[in-house]
């Protein structure tokens, strides 16, 4: 099956200014993929370079299998875009834009096309000058969706949306994953898109860092764990221990993070008295974090590597 | 309906600014030519003309204010009409990429299966028709006031000049547009089109009387929309071949330039 996205050793430098460096992604196909990273990180250096808006320094990039520059406009009926920083004709109502875009599109699922308006409780009337951000936002989803593209690439998609819109943009996500379509969102908060996609990769200062699959963090899901004892305990009786970090012992509090199952940790316990165990689950972005958080990228690999 | 492709929105987004330079451009032609009777009544202008001595000659050679002819000449053809349609076509053509740029709406558009080369091309033949209206727009008002004061004016020959009229403005357009296309600076492509205007206008009247410029004045615009004094003597077909020339090649010069560049975010 032809990968939506692939890209090899892509880059781009704004002049001397970093872009994006050596990026391989490869996104499979009827995926939603979340692409995440801090603000300046080269998420959208990366998604207007899919789109052909600006050309690499080097490298090369595919979308659903073609050559992003070459074949262009088979591309363009194939995908949809939502910019982060969404702009639309001001002067123009939220159905004469949706008219507008969807005659340029050439086709369009009219009876589709009503239902999203419908779902995303869209007032087309308007015009998009008295939008507000997250209308506005409303109005570049029914677009992209309305055309049931085999891409969706949603730049911070979900800014500005109240929840309920985000429930019903979440489930559209999934609807067009059930179709075997592709979603590529961008973010730069994991916790917003952690339950929404398959896998994510990570950018940070123009590197792609890491590519999981979200069950696969989840498996490594961090605890941090403190416990009390009934008495003084020796370091050694927990030291080396499986998936055991950062252990300090603290006269009768024995402090650490644990990576993935707490058994050998407990059993290593129980031969003491146990008072209390505190225990904090931490979330996939530090989990992110402690693998990647270095910030240098040949450290994340390792760290990667590592762990895997 | 207007909303079914890029040159069809761009008609749209142009129809203000077309209907209001074509009614100015119109009413002004149009009052001149129902007023001259009057004033030739009341001032002897020929004898005016005479008085500015070596000055009159920067109005070119058919200005004469005997006629509604080289009335209109003087007044409006040698300076106020290419002045509002160069400035019309330049601000509108310079504002076409570098506009949706600049307010980002570039990156929705693209995304559409829609060439850079065809948004381009559809933008500037929108152009066109706005030049072409507002010309159509001071021909009918034109008539209409010299029927009113029983003045002669030959249809042909102020369509003829209105044609030239039309390929200056659009000249100078597609210099806005390639500038705006290669840099997406809406400000510069504007500035340069509108202060190669004015020098262009300057080589083009103060040939007439510095010799100095005589060898530089091929290289004015106006020494084609002028030259052969199409008001009078009707449009020089090659004269219109320079100006279709240089709209051509600049033309092409903005979808090459936009074609090539990364687009502002």
């Amino acid at each position: 099956m032809t990968a939506a996205i692939e890209t090899e050793k892509l880059t781009k430098y704004y002049g001397r200014a970093r872009g994006i460096m050596d990026v391989d992604l490869t996104v499979e196909a009827g995926q939603i993929f979340g692409f995440l990273g801090p603000n300046g990180a080269g998420k959208s250096t990366t998604i207007r370079l899919l789109l052909d808006l600006i050309r690499p320094t080097s490298g090369s990039a595919r979308v659903l299998g073609m050559d992003v520059h070459r074949d262009r406009l088979a591309i363009d009926r194939r995908v949809s875009y939502v910019p982060g920083e969404l702009s639309l004709y001001p002067e123009l109502t939220g159905r004469q834009l949706l008219t507008y875009l969807g005659n340029l599109q050439g086709r369009v699922d009219a009876e589709y096309r009503e239902k999203l308006i419908e779902r995303l409780e869209l007032d087309t009337t308007k015009r998009i000058k008295s939008l507000s951000r997250g209308n506005k936002q409303k109005v570049g989803l029914v677009a992209a969706f309305m055309i049931r593209p085999d891409l969706l690439i949603l730049d911070e998609p979900t800014a500005g949306l109240d929840p309920f819109i985000q429930l019903e943009f979440e489930s559209l996500c999934e609807e067009a994953r059930a179709e075997g379509r592709t979603v590529f969102i961008s973010s730069h908060q994991l916790p917003e898109v952690e339950h929404l996609c398959d896998r994510v990769g990570i950018i940070r200062e123009g590197r792609l860092l890491a590519v999981e699959s979200i069950a696969a963090l989840k498996e490594r899901a961090l605890r941090r764990l403190e416990i009390d004892f009934g008495s003084e305990v020796p370091v050694a009786a927990f030291a080396g221990l499986l998936g055991v970090r950062d252990l300090t012992v603290d006269g009768e509090t024995l402090r650490c993070t644990v990576m993935g199952s707490l058994d050998s940790l407990v059993k290593a316990a129980a031969q003491f008295e146990v008072r209390n165990v505190r225990s904090v689950e931490t979330s996939l972005e530090e989990i992110f974090l402690a693998y990647y958080g270095s910030g240098d990228g040949t450290m994340g690999k390792e760290a990667a590597n590592a762990a895997a | 309906m207007l909303l079914r492709s890029v040159f069809g929105k761009t008609i749209r987004d142009l129809r203000w600014p077309t209907l209001w330079v074509g009614l100015g451009m119109g009413a002004m032609t149009g009052y001149f030519a129902l007023l001259f009777p009057t004033y030739s009544k009341l001032f002897d202008l020929n004898s005016m003309l005479e008085k500015m001595g070596p000055v009159a000659k920067l109005l070119g050679p058919g200005a004469d204010a005997s006629t509604l002819v080289g009335f209109l000449h003087i007044e409006l053809f040698s300076m106020i009409l290419p002045a509002l349609i160069v400035a019309f076509a330049a601000g509108m053509a310079s504002g076409f990429t570098a506009g949706e740029e600049s307010r980002g709406t570039i990156d929705v558009l693209l995304s559409y299966p829609v060439s850079r080369r065809r948004v381009v091309l559809e933008k500037a033949a929108a152009v066109v028709i706005g030049c072409v209206i507002a010309a159509t727009a001071v021909w009918v008002m034109a008539l209409a006031g010299a029927a009113a004061s029983s003045s002669p004016l030959p249809p042909d020959r102020l369509a003829e000049a209105l044609v030239m009229l039309v390929l200056l403005g659009l000249a100078f357009g597609a210099i806005a547009l390639a500038i705006s296309a290669a840099t997406g600076n809406r400000a510069a492509a504007i500035g340069v089109a509108i202060a190669l205007m004015v020098v262009m206008y300057l080589i083009d009247a103060l040939a007439a009387i510095v010799d100095g410029l005589r060898s530089i004045q091929p290289l004015s615009l106006f020494r084609y929309y002028m030259g052969n004094d199409p008001l009078r003597n009707g449009l020089s077909l090659t004269d219109a071949a320079v100006l279709a020339a240089v709209t051509a090649v600049f033309l092409m010069a903005a979808l090459v330039a936009f074609d090539r560049r990364d687009l502002a975010a």
